[in-house]
């Protein structure tokens, strides 16, 4: 275990000092473009996204993973009977409880904080 | 209703926390019903329970409040302890204590600080009777320093005048000393009896060591040490006569009838300790019979009207000194609680002769008030007669059995009882002249007595327990005691002796009128003699005792402290807070709150820690 | 599952439902006292159904979760140590501009993780615990980062400690790995059959080293700390004062539970490791606070020298002897009560002078700056808790350290000792100076000690310093209670 742990270390030094002491250094403009052979980029990286998007990407990540541990059920869902069932439905109400709160808070709203309050200007309740 | 002895200490803590919660801001008269209430509570719940313990015939009583807490085989409770000596004391602490606060309800009133005075002395009452009913010697030393401190904040009660402040350091220091010896002789038995317990504790040692045996007597002589210092005895006496700073009602309570008899207290409930070790109880008789000898003579020289008292009740323990030396545990008891009645007394009716006096307490500016203050004068009286012990007041009976226990006793003997008697003489002595210079003679200046229950009541209960308490006791109720001390016969000297013990008071009487009261001679012409001046000089000084001190202890140490300006002893400690701040400076460069370095450190700190794990 | 250990997980689905109705009521309506109060029923009434179960047989639900007199003397220790902070934090939010409802969410998830910590005795279980209670503690400490009077370093405390706390979490998942390779079981009691076999290889040790670095971290423990003042100064008074007593010391009770039933605590590198840990938290904790001047960082770095304290009292449980083991464990439960107790105490003194509707908490020791002239009851009760974090005689924290002491001895762990009086005495000095402040003279007008103090926060100062002096003068009955909870490890 030690031989291995000193094989490892020693692999990554040599491989990060091998680099800096053999390759050539050369510093340009283009050196730092990241494809440096390649199609030069336009414009920024860093552009603003609407953060629904990013809301949206959540709920999905979120949503998708926890069905994935409805599918562990669905395979053994004779073996575990009456009791997996029950277990599996307070799941799945937790769940359904957290998307109605989602839902109520607003968070499913494809609209922009303009966008909501034009319509509240047009349609006064 | 025994269950209920917790109330006693508790009452008067309670009015403290009161007292000391409200600040001050309470109205004056709750101040009082608080103050001196909580003290009359703890008197009625003291006769209540003295009236179970004493019908039912009771040898003691262990109230065992709760376990501290219980680590491994450390187990220290919080018990009280009651036998017939807590009872007796506990008698002389609320009863004699609740008259006091009734008389400093009057006589404090107009001081702007008047529920501080009533804060502290709560205190000053729940703390001494702790220190009675501790069952086991850290509660009783806890008991002990509270009273102690009691008796520092009040005596510098009026801080402002920087004399009382000076006053008040002096007797915390002195006492302090003794405190010193005491707490070494309690680590000293608990290393060798094991428990602190104290009944324990007095069994144990009497298997433990044999008579005479020279670690007893160690514990013996460290245990008077602390005695000594809290009851103002030779040579820790200085401090007392200064105490008389404090208010008059404070003087009443704490220095005379309650706090500084808490060492003959001490003895008493350790006496199994000093039975085992004789010469101590020899040193105990002789160190009372040589208090009472000298704080009679400087009694004799002062001017001071509190200052006469003051020595007075040095010279009284002394006889209670000298009591507990010779064996005589009860009537040191007996003769505790009597002089708690005359000396209260005393000093309260001292306190109401200042106040009619626009607060002069020199003696040869008082005179003739046995006109102007006739109440006064009979209760001042009838305070004198217990004092100089003149049959059948109180104070005769007390010292009576005291004489001839001392005539009797393997420790006592001839001699000692020869000093016994002169001090008795003595104090006959002083104490007429005391009463002459003050109310007989030629009158001068105006006075304002003040009047009201608060000012006559607790006097003439006083006063009646002064005169008849002693008969009452030697007759028909005896003290609980004999359960407590180890019985014997009633000692029986021969007539000639009880007699002579009897009349020497008398010739003193006589000798002293002859002197102040009729001046056939001049008491200034004899005091001025040759002979007689530096003798006079030298008693008025308290036997220079200050000055020797001061000499000895005193100027030295101030010396050591001017030429250890820099404290080479400090350095150490210098040294290491220097150390501590320097580690403060370097750990701190680490907290700069950045979030590469704290990720660095946890990195590195995690590898150091499966090497150690790990590889060590 | 029968029956009768569902009745036994009632009070843990009580806790674990308490997020789901909060979501749904607060779906409907948002009411600030409806949402707190329905948190504290619910805290309240898991705490009574433990208390009430206490001195039954052990039960173990699943291999993950184990109901003992220890795991429900913690349980009943977190419930009702949770009331304050529901209490604390309305009292806090109602005066803030953020959304209020979510935070008990939040809480209530903290603190089931805090329960299922308390009753785990399976790595699965354990990991669940620390997730839940550090991924809501995150939030928590971030939770107020809007509105006009916002504090700047809440959001920076929230993400460093997200970060390192990332950091940890993965060692601690390594490790369980690592354990896993070694010995292939994952309950506590199934690994000391493993040692005692004689399977313990270098994977297993470093897996246990692991486990110490993820646990020495929650418990900041040098030189696992540097989060500890930042996180402390950034959170609101309310997240600090859960994060410093329920967050630690349930993680202290679950080390302790796992290095004794996995028998690990006997290893000598383990007892070498953790006395490296407790010399430098004592020293390091009580050097970091001496001269500072910031009031919740002081209180960082005196928890970080306390966990050092605790450490000795760890090391002698391991004794041989099963009276000392006793006192060790006993020193342990002691001290952890007497630490959440008084640390309420300070931080809600801290609290009752603070201003979240202005973003202002009284940190600063020149705010406290003659305290005892303007306001004298809330000065006394702070000085209290000071003395009692000093350890001065009468109070809760004086029995906790003697105990600590008395096992030390018993254990004969002279040089840690020495090193616990030495930083003892740096302790009393930084106490004491926060004392001596309030004691001063009034400089000028201070608004923060002019403000009435809520209900809710006078509650808890009262209460909890009852306790401390409650604990300071008369400890028996939570010995007592200490001595059959610690019964079951033995």
């Amino acid at each position: 275990m030690i031989l291995y742990l000193v094989l490892v270390v020693g692999l990554i030094i040599a491989m990060l000092a091998g680099p800096y002491f053999l390759g050539r250094r050369r510093v340009s403009r283009a050196v730092n473009e990241p494809y440096e052979c390649g199609i030069v980029p336009v414009g920024s990286a860093q552009y603003r996204v609407p953060i629904p998007f990013y809301l949206f990407a959540i709920f999905f990540v979120i949503f998708d993973l926890e069905a994935v541990f409805l599918y562990a059920w669905s395979v053994a869902v004779k073996e575990v009977g009456w009791a997996g069932f029950i277990e599996a439905l307070v799941f799945i109400v937790i769940l359904l409880v957290a998307l109605l709160y989602l839902w109520r808070m607003g968070a499913l709203d494809w609209r922009t904080t303009r966008q909501k309050r034009d319509r509240a200007r047009v349609q006064p309740r | 209703m025994l269950n209920l002895l917790w109330l006693v200490p508790f009452f008067p803590f309670l009015g403290f926390v009161l007292l000391v919660s409200t600040s001050g801001k309470m109205p004056k008269p709750w101040t009082t019903m608080i103050g001196a209430g909580s003290i009359g509570l703890a008197a009625l719940t003291t006769a209540l329970i003295a009236y179970e313990f004493l019908s039912q015939d009771m040898t003691s009583f262990q109230l065992h409040l709760w376990t501290w807490m219980e680590a491994g085989n450390f187990a220290p409770g919080f018990s009280l302890y009651l036998d017939g000596l807590a009872l007796s004391m506990l008698f002389v602490i609320t009863g004699v204590g609740f008259l006091i606060h009734i008389y400093a309800s009057g006589y404090m009133y107009d001081d702007e600080d008047f529920p501080r005075f009533f804060t502290y002395t709560n205190l000053f009452v729940a703390a001494m009777v702790m220190l009675v009913l501790a069952d086991n010697l850290v509660l009783l030393f806890l008991g002990w320093e509270g009273v102690g401190l009691c008796s520092f904040l009040l005596i510098g009660f009026w801080y402002k005048d920087p004399a009382n402040g000076l006053a008040a350091r002096k007797a915390f220091v002195v006492t302090r000393v003794g405190d010193t010896a005491f707490a070494i002789g309690l680590f000293l038995l608990y290393k060798h009896v094991g428990t602190l317990d104290i009944q324990e504790a007095m069994i144990k040692a009497k298997l433990l060591w044999t008579e005479d045996n020279a670690t007893a007597s160690l514990i013996c002589a460290l245990l008077l040490g602390g005695a000594v210092g809290k009851s103002a005895q030779l040579p820790l006496q200085t401090w007392l006569p200064d105490a008389m700073a404090g208010p008059t009602p404070v003087s009443a309570l704490i220095h005379a009838a309650t706090m500084v008899t808490a060492g003959v207290y001490l003895i008493a409930r350790n006496h199994e300790l000093f039975l085992l070790s004789p010469d101590m109880m020899y040193a105990v008789a002789v160190v009372g019979v040589l208090t009472l000898l000298m704080s009679g003579f400087t009694a004799l020289t002062q001017s001071d009207l509190k200052r006469v008292l003051a020595y007075s009740t040095i010279s009284q323990i002394g006889y209670m000194f000298l009591a507990l030396g010779v064996g005589a545990w009860s009537s040191a008891i007996f003769h505790l609680m009597t002089h708690a009645f005359f000396k209260a007394l005393l000093f309260l009716t001292a306190g109401t002769i200042i106040l009619s006096l626009h607060h002069e307490q020199n003696i040869f500016k008082m005179g003739g008030l046995v006109k102007r203050l006739p109440l006064p004068c009979i209760l001042f009286f009838i305070g004198c007669l217990g004092l100089i012990a003149v049959p059948p007041t109180s104070g005769f009976w007390s010292k009576e059995q005291i004489l001839n226990a001392t005539w009797e006793s393997s420790t006592g003997g001839p001699l000692i009882w020869l000093g016994a008697v002169l001090g008795a003489f003595m104090t006959a002595l002083y104490t007429t002249r005391m009463f002459c210079i003050v109310f007989l003679g030629p009158s001068n200046g105006d006075v304002h007595e003040p009047k009201g229950f608060k000012f006559v009541a607790p006097l003439v209960v006083l006063a009646f327990l002064a005169l008849v308490g002693g008969v009452f006791v030697e007759t028909a109720w005896q003290l609980p005691l004999s359960n407590v001390f180890p019985g014997g016969h009633a000692p029986h000297p021969p007539t000639v002796i009880v007699v002579i013990a009897i009349a020497t008071p008398f010739l003193g009487i006589a000798i002293s009128y002859l002197f102040y009261g009729k001046r056939v001679f001049s008491a200034e012409k004899f005091a001025n003699s040759a002979l007689m001046k530096p003798l006079k000089t030298f008693f008025d000084s308290g036997w220079a005792m200050d000055w020797f001190y001061d000499l000895l202890l005193v100027k030295p140490y101030q010396w050591l402290a001017k030429i250890n300006k820099k404290d080479c002893v400090n350095l150490l400690p210098d040294a290491s807070s220097a150390a501590a701040k320097i580690l403060h400076a370097a750990l701190s460069m680490t907290q700069n709150g950045q979030l590469r370095l704290y990720v660095g450190v946890m990195g590195t700190a995690a590898l150091f820690v499966i090497f150690v794990v790990v590889f060590l | 599952m029968t029956i009768e250990e569902l009745i036994a997980l009632v009070p843990l689905l009580v806790v674990a439902s308490i997020s789901v109705i909060l979501m749904l009521v607060v779906s409907f309506v948002r009411h600030h006292r409806l949402i707190s109060l329905i948190t504290l029923a619910g805290f309240i009434a898991a705490g009574i159904m433990v208390f009430q179960s206490m001195g039954q047989p052990a039960i173990q639900i699943t291999p993950l979760i184990i109901l003992d007199d220890f795991s429900r003397f913690f349980i009943v220790m977190t419930c009702f140590a949770s009331v304050p902070a529901v209490l604390l934090a309305y009292d806090y939010l109602r005066r803030s501009e953020d959304l209020k409802e979510e935070y008990y969410m939040l809480l209530s998830l903290a603190v089931l993780g805090a329960v299922v910590l308390a009753a785990s005795n399976h790595f699965a279980s354990f990991f669940i615990g620390v997730e839940l209670l550090s991924v809501s503690l995150f939030a928590m400490v971030g939770y107020m980062v809007h509105g006009e009077h916002k504090r700047v370093s809440t959001l920076e405390a929230s993400i460093k400690y997200m970060i390192l706390s990332g950091v940890s979490s993965s060692f601690l998942l390594f490790g369980v790995a690592l354990i896993y390779l070694n010995f292939g079981v994952l309950t506590f009691e199934g690994i000391q059959q493993k040692i005692l076999n004689g399977t313990l290889n270098g994977y297993g040790m470093m897996g246990i080293a692991m486990l110490l670095i993820g646990v020495g971290f929650k418990l900041s423990w040098v030189p696992f700390h540097m989060w500890t003042p930042d996180v402390y100064e950034g959170a609101p008074v309310p997240v600090t004062a859960f994060l410093a007593t329920i967050s630690k010391v349930i993680v202290f009770a679950l080390g302790l539970r796992f290095l004794h039933e996995s028998g690990a605590l006997g290893l000598f590198n383990v007892q070498a490791a953790l006395a490296f840990i407790g010399v430098l938290s004592m020293l390091v904790g009580n050097g970091l606070a001496l001269m500072q001047d910031n009031l919740k960082r002081l209180l960082a770095y005196s928890s970080i020298a306390h966990f050092g304290y605790l450490i000795i009292a760890l090391i002698a449980a391991s004794s041989a002897s099963a009276t000392n083991k006793a006192l060790a464990m006993e020193a342990v439960g002691f001290y952890l009560v007497a630490y959440v107790v008084t640390t309420w105490v300070a931080f809600g003194a801290l609290s009752a002078l603070s201003q979240p509707e202005h973003g202002i908490e009284a940190e600063n020791l020149k705010d406290y700056r003659g305290l005892f002239w303007q306001r004298p009851w809330l000065a006394a009760i702070f000085s209290v808790a000071l003395l009692s974090l000093a350890g001065v005689p009468l109070t809760a924290g004086f029995i906790a350290k003697f105990y600590v002491f008395a096992a030390g001895a018993s254990y004969t762990l002279w040089f840690l000792l020495g090193i616990l009086i030495i930083s003892s005495a740096i302790g009393l000095y930084y106490y004491l100076k926060v004392i001596m402040e309030m004691c001063k003279p009034a400089e000028d007008e201070n608004d923060f000690q002019k403000a009435a103090i809520p209900f809710e926060n006078k509650l808890i100062l009262l209460v909890m310093t009852a306790f401390v002096l409650y604990l300071g003068i008369s400890p028996q009955a939570l010995i007592e209670s200490l001595n059959s909870a610690i019964k079951v490890l033995m």
